[in-house]
């Protein structure tokens, strides 16, 4: 379960559309009710003139004393409509919902002027004209609310049928998002039903294009992880095979020592099974270094003093050596230099090609372990030669390879010692190299690390 | 019974050879391929332990030449390739029998004991050649119902001689039969055991073919 909100690209895209959608029309409905109003106002405005002119029109005459005149109420805004006919200062004519008070001050007004104006609490829109032929002021009025009333009516009658839009245009939204990127749940499904072990190419039957780049990264790594369990897998099988042999080995020598009467020969017997077990506990504990060092990206970066290191290693494998009446010599040039890396690391590799020198070298050989540093390009040379017999060629192509042995040879191995010193080699940068000593004639093996400055 | 065995790791060939020889066999150890298919096409071996990853040669192909070449003896792989296929491709490529390592020494000499006695057309573990009655396995010999008791070369030659029932034997097949290499074989050795195998078990078990060799049983037409 993930714990933590991700980032939904439906969510996001329905928010950014729907969000879009509300700002356009909120600014539509801004601009309809605007311009709705402006051009309200034009209108209404035009017909208080035209009313007024209407007005004007009439014979004034029949103006002399003060009627009351009623206009009839024609239309269901009527009410809202007032008019005052003032002749030469006197109120002529009104409407009966026109006060007694001019409703514009007459010595302010203009010749045609609108003006808003309060009467009695309530908002009124006064337009106010002059006759030409006498002393005659027309002042027709309406009610704002009347107004409002009809902005409220136009704008329901645009903006109404957009609000019960809009959800139905949320929904509709969220529907195609939601099957626009069904594609993407497509996939996610189908990964996650993967076996642990699939790793065959995705299907890109529905992918999206937008997809592409994520699935050709999956497609490569799903191709280099099947690499990998390969290898292990060749690996695992390699090491359960190569410990068949050790095995059969003990079991043979046990055997033959619980059935051996003759003590001595049964004591060979059971030393024979004893030395078997020490081969194989050496086999695992190669097969386990190695392992872990595939597992390894690179070394760590700790800054080793290579001389000491190395000497400390060919001090341990004196005694060996000894044994063997070989002559072992340690010779350093590099003085303070120091390798970027693991210590312990170093150590193995350093172990591994001496002590397979004493080893495989024959009694009485002479072994040469040297540092040196060498230019073009910077390096720090470790290499350990030593007199004797050299494999043929076909062996040298194949020495690090891993289980692989040189023939003839009695001594114990797993094989696996040259692999691990090339896999060392490898996390810091160096090279391995295998060749005829110049000077002592045997194998000379060849360590380039790149020198730190 | 003398067999050839070809394993190139030290241990385990050591080991096999001393548990093989506890079991009464003679065994001549060789640890390269090109050894092994030498040996096998020289000299007479009962039968043969081949180990498939020898150096210079393969295993696979040591069988594959001696095959050839007509020789037919037993030969019994044991390997640490226990894949199918390579159990199928080693039973194809001429070998009569198939062990995966790690092995049991008891299993090993069983199988090998049964595979010389198919090779020489006996069905049952022990050899019955008149009232004469052997057990190899046991190492025991019994005639006319009573066990007898019999020094190693004695019970060997007299082995050798039941396996071939019928068939007349030389001096030079006997020894072969009998020693490794590396052993000293004194001339009339052979003679020395038939007269003390004579004295055990009577003047009529074992004719002499004067001028060719020895024999037991009837002659097969």
């Amino acid at each position: 379960m993930r714990r933590h909100r991700t980032r939904s690209i439906r969510a996001r895209v329905l928010a950014l559309v729907l969000g879009a959608a509300m700002v356009l029309w909120a600014g539509a409905a801004t601009f309809t009710w605007v311009n709705a109003r402006h051009e309200l106002d034009e209108l209404l405005d035009a017909h208080l003139a035209q009313s007024a002119a209407l007005l004007v029109a009439q014979q004034l005459p029949e103006f002399e004393e003060h009627q009351g005149i009623d206009a009839p109420v024609l239309h269901r805004y009527a009410p809202r409509v007032a008019f005052q006919v003032f002749h030469e200062g006197r109120l002529a004519v009104r409407s009966v919902n026109a006060p007694m008070a001019p409703m514009l001050d007459p010595a302010a007004a203009g010749k045609n002027e609108f003006r808003s104006v309060r009467i009695d609490h309530d908002a009124w829109r006064v337009f106010a004209t002059r006759g030409a032929a006498s002393d005659v002021l027309v002042l027709v009025a309406e009610k704002l609310d009347a107004r409002a009333d009809i902005l409220t009516a136009v704008l329901r009658s645009t903006l109404g049928p957009s609000l019960i839009l809009l959800p139905l245009l949320g929904l509709a939204l969220w529907w195609s998002v939601r099957r626009g990127l069904k594609p993407i749940d497509d996939i996610g499904r189908a990964l996650a039903a993967r076996p642990a072990g699939d790793f065959s190419a995705i299907d890109r039957h529905d992918a999206p294009a937008e997809l592409t780049p994520m699935l050709d990264a999956l497609d490569s790594l799903f191709e280099r992880m099947a690499a990998l369990l390969e290898t292990e897998r060749r690996f695992t099988a390699d090491a359960a095979h190569e410990l068949r042999t050790p095995l059969s080995a003990i079991r043979a020598q046990a055997q033959v020592a619980l059935a051996e009467s003759d003590p001595e020969l049964r004591q060979r017997a059971l030393s024979a099974t004893v030395q078997g077990c020490d081969r194989a506990a050496r086999l695992m504990d190669q097969l386990l270094a190695l392992s872990r060092l595939d597992a390894q990206a690179s070394s760590a970066g700790q800054l080793v003093k290579f001389a000491p290191l190395v000497r400390d290693v060919v001090a341990a494998l004196a005694p060996g050596a000894l044994d063997k009446q070989q002559d072992l010599r340690f010779e350093s040039a590099v003085g303070e230099r120091a390798l970027r890396g693991d210590a312990q690391l170093l150590s193995v590799l350093v172990r591994n090609i001496a002590g397979n020198a004493v080893r495989y070298a024959p009694r009485g050989a002479t072994i040469l372990v040297g540092l040196a540093l060498a230019a073009d390009p910077d390096r720090l040379m470790l290499t350990v030669e030593n007199s004797g017999d050299m494999p043929g060629p076909e062996a040298l192509a194949r020495l690090g390879d891993r289980f692989y042995r040189v023939l003839g040879t009695d001594e114990p191995g797993s094989g696996l010692g040259l692999s691990i010193v090339r896999r060392i080699a490898q996390l810091h940068g160096a090279s391995v190299e295998f060749a005829q000593s110049a000077r002592l004639g045997g194998l000379q093996v060849t360590v380039n690390f790149p020198a730190t400055p | 019974m003398r067999i050839l065995l070809a394993e190139d790791d030290a241990l385990l060939g050591d080991g096999l050879r001393a548990g093989l020889r506890q079991q009464g066999f003679q065994v001549d150890w060789v640890r390269t391929g090109d050894a092994a298919e030498r040996e096998l096409r020289a000299q007479p071996y009962a039968a043969a332990v081949l180990d498939l990853g020898l150096p210079v040669m393969d295993g696979m192909d040591v069988l594959a030449a001696v095959r050839r070449a007509g020789v037919r003896l037993p030969v019994l792989v044991l390997t640490a390739r226990d894949a199918v296929p390579d159990r199928v491709r080693g039973l194809n490529g001429g070998a009569d029998d198939y062990v995966v390592k790690p092995v049991d020494l008891d299993e090993l000499a069983a199988r090998l004991r049964a595979l010389v006695r198919r090779s020489h057309g006996v069905a049952q573990e022990s050899l019955r050649v008149g009232e004469l009655e052997l057990d190899p396995a046991a190492r025991s010999v019994t005639h006319q119902g009573r066990p007898v008791m019999l020094a190693a070369r004695e019970f060997d030659l007299l082995h050798a001689l039941m396996l071939n029932a019928g068939r007349v034997m030389t001096r030079e097949q006997l020894e072969q039969h009998l020693y490794s290499w590396g052993q000293e074989v004194e001339s009339n050795a052979i003679e020395v055991h038939v007269h003390h195998l004579r004295r055990k078990l009577g003047t009529d078990v074992i004719r002499t073919i004067r001028g060719i060799g020895y024999t037991v049983g009837q002659q097969r037409p």
